[in-house]
């Protein structure tokens, strides 16, 4: 197979060039340049790249993945039923689930159950979402916005089923997208025995 | 043996085999739910149906969507028949694959599903419920129903093991004659019919029978969940290994559920074995299981009482050197064999008796009346220990008991103990003689009358934790594997005695229970030669 070779000139040096001094002055001129208006000059005609990171931030892009969060029922309670379909999901093992049922009395006994213990490690966490696509009841979100905060011992980062719950969403609230009619709820759509069918 | 053909390939069949029996003993299976090889033929699920090619045809009229036409016009097409209660016969052809069949059997599911939750979730059965299994296999379609599901009652207690769930259920009918059948208690009944059906208690009643478990574990859905297990573990994390229950002298043969990440047991499920336990185990076996994390012994303590201090695990075998070290007389050193622990961990302690230099063996076994327990007609031996067949065994005669060991303590025979095992010693205050004693050495794996005497116990590992053997009433060795790994330090009984006479400078060495169990069969072997050389 024939191979297509194109031949590139050697670039030519000039005299200027040859001289090094004039060269090296009109690189610094540039930047000189750059620096005096992106410092003095008007705010409009300023070109900087970067942010100022710690007073200033960037915003994130819609899909940004930051700390979990535990969506919340209307009533306050975890939407989560602990069914550890995202620990299985995993790959990092991160989150340590200790389902509970609901009390008999309570009207979603036999319906759901419920975490009676919720931990992320968020040391551990790789933040790679799978645990959000694994959730069936959009019980588990990663749309806070907000990046790890540091600290100085391993066990702040373990966080717990209140600190997961009590974080809010972007938008600012504790529920999910997807409202749910609970069974018990007026709005719930299910027929029962009782009222026939 | 005579033969059918089943999908072209040969079964061979026993007088009186239904189609789906002699397919289920040749390793085939064909999709059921309400079928169960240990109880009778309800033929109510519908899932088994296959087609029987040979012999006369059963045409059913039928409309059938014509494309050409697009009219509905009378077609045929073949009746299927339930596996589980076509007999099998010589020369039949069946068919359990054909398209047919395959369609049948997706309608059948797709009608099991009609009304179904699909709480996957938080049911408990998820990762080994038959209807998602038979979904992916046969139906694998979205469903067509659109509106809302029949609502049935969730979260029923039907006594103190067993939750029901009616919108799981799909009325399959093997909880029901797993009660009838296996236990003889028609405690369940169902009511109503179609879409309302439900199973039902007797009036008055509660499921409180020995077996009750048996009906959670025929279930093939999630209908029944044992409330012991509900929401404890997911299935697929668990893993599973091959035991022998400990709760009495049958020694079924179990399924041991463990969780490998924690090394936790979290169930007991029986194993198949024809000649022991068929498919059944009773309720208390099934909880036998907590006994590898309930009441546990996990660090050696030397003493007794308020004076009583714990020991490094690493220090346990010298110490107890020492203390028996100090035993002037070697020939009233008693040696007592667990009626509860593996034939092997007996054979050491009885080699371990002969080379220290005494002959005193006794067995401590639970005693039946003590720890409440009653045998039956079913699978309960009368006998609460699993392994006293093979302690006697390993001795090589009849074992004096506890009650012949407390008698020698009081008349002066016996000044020090050596004991395996928690079994043996219930009720208050029966070991009291023991505690006079100066050197009482326990080797157990939880805590009991015969640990809580000792002026040193030693923690060893539990059944669970250990590979081993026990012999059950019928004289049938069966072994067991070790599930999870024993606490840090602990070893099985039959190691922390080699390390002890390590430490006494006794030639008692073993490295693996594969070299204890050679000899252990060896011993056997010889003890069985014996009378014959001499007779």
């Amino acid at each position: 197979m024939a191979v297509g070779i194109k031949v590139v000139p050697k670039p030519e040096r000039t005299l200027s060039d040859q001289l090094y001094a004039p060269e090296i002055a009109k690189g610094l001129g540039k930047t000189m340049a750059r620096f005096f208006k992106n410092t003095f000059g008007p705010e409009e005609e300023k070109e900087i790249a970067t942010v100022r990171y710690p007073e200033e931030k960037r915003e994130y892009p819609p899909r940004f993945r930051g700390i979990h969060r535990l969506t919340q029922r209307a009533d306050g309670s975890p939407r989560c039923v602990a069914c550890l379909c995202c620990s299985t999901a995993c790959p990092a093992q991160c989150i340590h689930i200790e389902p509970a049922e609901y009390a008999e009395g309570d009207p979603r006994h036999g319906y759901e159950r419920f975490p009676a213990v919720f931990t992320i490690d968020e040391l551990r966490c790789i933040y790679c979402g799978y645990c959000v696509e694994a959730c069936p009841c959009d019980a588990i979100r990663m749309d806070t916005g907000l990046h790890m905060p540091p600290s100085t011992s391993r066990e702040h980062f373990l966080y717990d089923k209140e600190v997961l719950l009590n974080l809010p969403g972007r938008d600012g609230t504790y529920l999910t997208a997807n409202p749910r009619h609970e069974p018990g709820d007026p709005t719930h759509p299910g027929i029962d025995r009782e009222q026939g069918h | 043996m005579p033969t059918f053909k089943l999908n072209g390939q040969e079964i061979p069949f026993e007088k009186g085999d239904t189609i789906i029996r002699a397919a289920w003993r040749a390793g085939i299976e064909i999709p059921h739910y309400c079928w169960h090889p240990g109880l009778s033929v309800a033929a109510n699920c519908r899932m088994c149906l296959v087609h029987v090619k040979s012999g006369r045809q059963m045409m059913m009229p039928i409309l059938k969507w014509n494309e050409k036409k697009q009219a509905f016009l009378p077609d045929t097409k073949p009746k299927l028949v339930p596996a589980c209660q076509q007999a099998a016969e010589e020369n039949l052809e069946v068919d359990s694959v054909g398209p047919e069949v395959k369609n049948a059997q997706a309608a059948v599911q797709e009608l099991l599903l009609l009304n179904h939750p699909v709480d996957c979730p938080i049911c408990d059965q998820a990762g080994e419920c038959k209807l998602q299994d038979y979904y992916e296999e046969h139906q694998a379609t979205l469903k067509r129903k659109r509106t809302e599901p029949v609502h049935k009652p969730k979260g029923v207690r039907f006594g103190p093991t067993i939750v029901y769930d009616a919108e799981r259920c799909i009325m399959c009918t093997r909880c029901i004659r797993v009660c009838d059948e296996l236990v003889g208690d028609h405690v369940l009944d169902m009511r109503e019919r179609g879409n309302r059906n439900e199973i039902v208690l007797a009036p008055g009643r509660e499921l409180d029978h020995d077996y009750t478990l048996m009906t959670e574990h025929v279930c093939p859905v999630g209908a029944l969940t044992s409330r012991d297990f509900r929401f404890k573990a997911r299935v697929w994390f668990l893993k599973s290994a091959e035991g022998v229950c400990t709760g009495c002298a049958t020694g079924c043969n179990t399924h041991v559920d463990f969780d490998p990440r924690y090394g936790k047991v979290y169930r007991l499920r029986p194993r198949d074995n024809a000649d022991v336990n068929r498919f059944w185990m009773c309720d208390q076996g099934m909880m036998t299981y907590r006994e590898v994390h309930e009441r546990r012994l996990v660090t050696p303590v030397l003493g007794r009482g308020p004076s009583a201090e714990k020991l490094l695990p690493e220090d346990a075998p010298s110490e107890a050197a020492t203390l028996l070290g100090r035993v002037k007389e070697k020939g009233k050193l008693a040696v007592v064999l667990g009626a509860g622990m593996s034939s092997e961990d007996n054979f050491v302690a009885a080699r371990f008796a002969k080379l220290f230099g005494t002959s005193r063996l006794y067995l401590a076994a639970r005693d039946a009346e003590a720890v409440g327990w009653k045998g039956d007609a079913i699978l309960k031996n009368a006998d609460p220990n699993p392994n006293r067949a093979g302690a006697t065994q390993v001795a090589g005669r009849d074992l004096a008991d506890l009650d012949d060991l407390l008698a020698d303590v009081l008349a002066g025979q016996v000044s020090s103990v050596v004991a395996l095992g928690h079994f043996g010693g219930e009720g208050e205050g029966k070991l009291d003689a023991l505690k006079k004693l100066d050197v009482v050495l326990s080797l157990a794996s939880n805590e009991g009358p015969l640990p809580s005497v000792a002026s040193l116990q030693i923690p060893v590992a539990s059944w669970a934790e250990t590979f081993g053997t026990f012999v059950n009433a019928k004289g049938m060795a069966q072994t067991f594997v070790r599930a999870i790994p024993a606490p840090d330090g602990v070893h099985p009984a039959w190691k922390t005695l080699c390390a002890i006479a390590k430490e006494l400078g006794l030639s008692l060495a073993y490295e693996r229970t594969g070299d204890v169990r050679n000899d252990m069969n060896a011993a056997a072997a010889a003890a069985d030669a014996q009378p014959q050389a001499s007779a």
